[in-house]
């Protein structure tokens, strides 16, 4: 895969990524979404008390994280590479966590975090640390 | 300047960080990642388990209950709701809307609210409601349930004691707490609180709160109800059929 592609890639995850954060950022505000539902979901998860961290929205973090993450691909410097593929995978790991919160925890599965959780996050990561291949083990 | 031979690397720009560079920052971002989480749990909202508020935000003295129907029981309109006492979306519209649809609605008598449960979060939510329904025996189910919101904590948190229960039942003018606790242990409540998630679900019920509005001997049909506006839309609507 060029550097090309992976880059067409990453951008085109991330903005997955920015597209769902936005929607969960908007279904966390929104009254239309105050509502429990059956067999859990994302309102259950955006009103449990892991939805926010220190009064501000988990989707927001994630909105901000993939805007910023967007920006550093089309900055595309070394050092962006490297700051994406850090943020990517900060927020894989969180996605983790964030997933073993909705599994044992709030016993409510919202379909857009696990979509963030499982598919977008972890191929963020993987498409933004491919980018760093050819770096590796060159000096500076 | 030599040309590069075919299949050869494209030389590394001197910006470029050595391996040792990008492994460093993957553990600063393993290292920022375990701090974030951290931070997550201990700062985590508290919207979902808020402090216990000591009065009422909604009055009901004075307006007829009988079981779970609060309200004139000759009212052409009765609004259903659907509830899990742990859900905190109920909480919110028991705090910020059922004031309004009682203020407006039930306390001139135009509308009857009924109570039914949903109690899909989990075992303390059939409990909860076991001594919901058990409150309405003695016509308080709607000061019980209000005051339980009042006190509700976190999703399947195990805050539904017997304690809690006591305490919240001991603030409720008129309600006989020993008697409360003896019928939410009879059989005929507990088997109407574990009958009511199927009940609801063959309503069609799939969230709460849920609202049906039921016009006369009419059956009940649902309402989408997010605003205040929604619902006085929902009731004016069914009071002018």
């Amino acid at each position: 895969m060029t550097d090309r592609a992976l880059r067409l890639a990453a951008a085109l995850v991330a903005l997955a990524g920015a597209a769902v954060a936005g929607y969960l950022t908007w279904a966390h505000f929104a009254e239309s979404a105050v509502v429990c539902v059956a067999g859990g979901g994302c309102e259950t998860v955006q009103e449990s008390e892991y939805a926010e961290i220190a009064g501000v929205s988990v989707a927001v973090l994630g909105l901000v994280a993939y805007i910023v993450v967007l920006a550093l691909i089309a900055w595309d410097a070394w050092i962006a590479r490297l700051s994406a593929a850090m943020i990517a995978l900060i927020g894989l790991l969180f996605g983790a966590y964030l997933l073993a919160l909705q599994l044992f925890v709030i016993d409510a599965i919202c379909v857009w975090c696990l979509a963030n959780d499982l598919l977008i996050a972890p191929a963020l990561a993987v498409l933004t640390a491919l980018r760093l291949r050819d770096g590796w083990g060159q000096p500076v | 300047m030599a040309a590069m031979k075919p299949g050869s690397r494209k030389p590394v720009s001197s910006d470029r960080p050595r391996g040792r560079t990008v492994v460093f920052a993957f553990a600063a971002a393993v290292f920022a990642a375990a701090a974030l989480i951290l931070v997550a749990l201990v700062l985590r909202s508290d919207g979902d388990t808020p402090a216990p508020t000591p009065s009422p935000g909604v009055e009901l003295t004075g307006i007829p209950q009988d079981d779970r129907v609060l309200g004139n029981a000759a009212a052409k309109v009765i609004l259903i709701e659907y509830a899990d006492p742990q859900c905190p979306a109920c909480r919110s519209y028991a705090e910020d809307l059922f004031p309004t649809v009682v203020g407006e609605y039930v306390r001139p008598g135009t509308v009857a609210n009924e109570f039914r449960g949903f109690p899909f979060i989990g075992p303390d939510s059939v409990k909860a409601l076991r001594f919901i329904f058990a409150a309405g025996l003695q016509d308080k189910l709607w000061q019980f349930q209000e005051a339980l919101y009042r006190n509700q904590g976190g999703e399947n948190d195990g805050w539904v004691t017997d304690d809690l229960l006591r305490e919240v039942a001991s603030e409720i003018s008129g309600l006989d707490v020993d008697k409360l606790f003896s019928d939410a242990e009879s059989e005929s409540i507990k088997q109407e609180a574990d009958a009511a998630s199927g009940e609801a679900e063959a309503a069609g019920v799939q969230g709460t709160p849920s609202f049906f509005v039921k016009i006369g001997d009419a059956e009940p049909y649902f309402i989408q109800v997010a605003s205040a506006d929604q619902m006085r839309a929902a009731l004016d609507d069914a009071l002018s059929e």
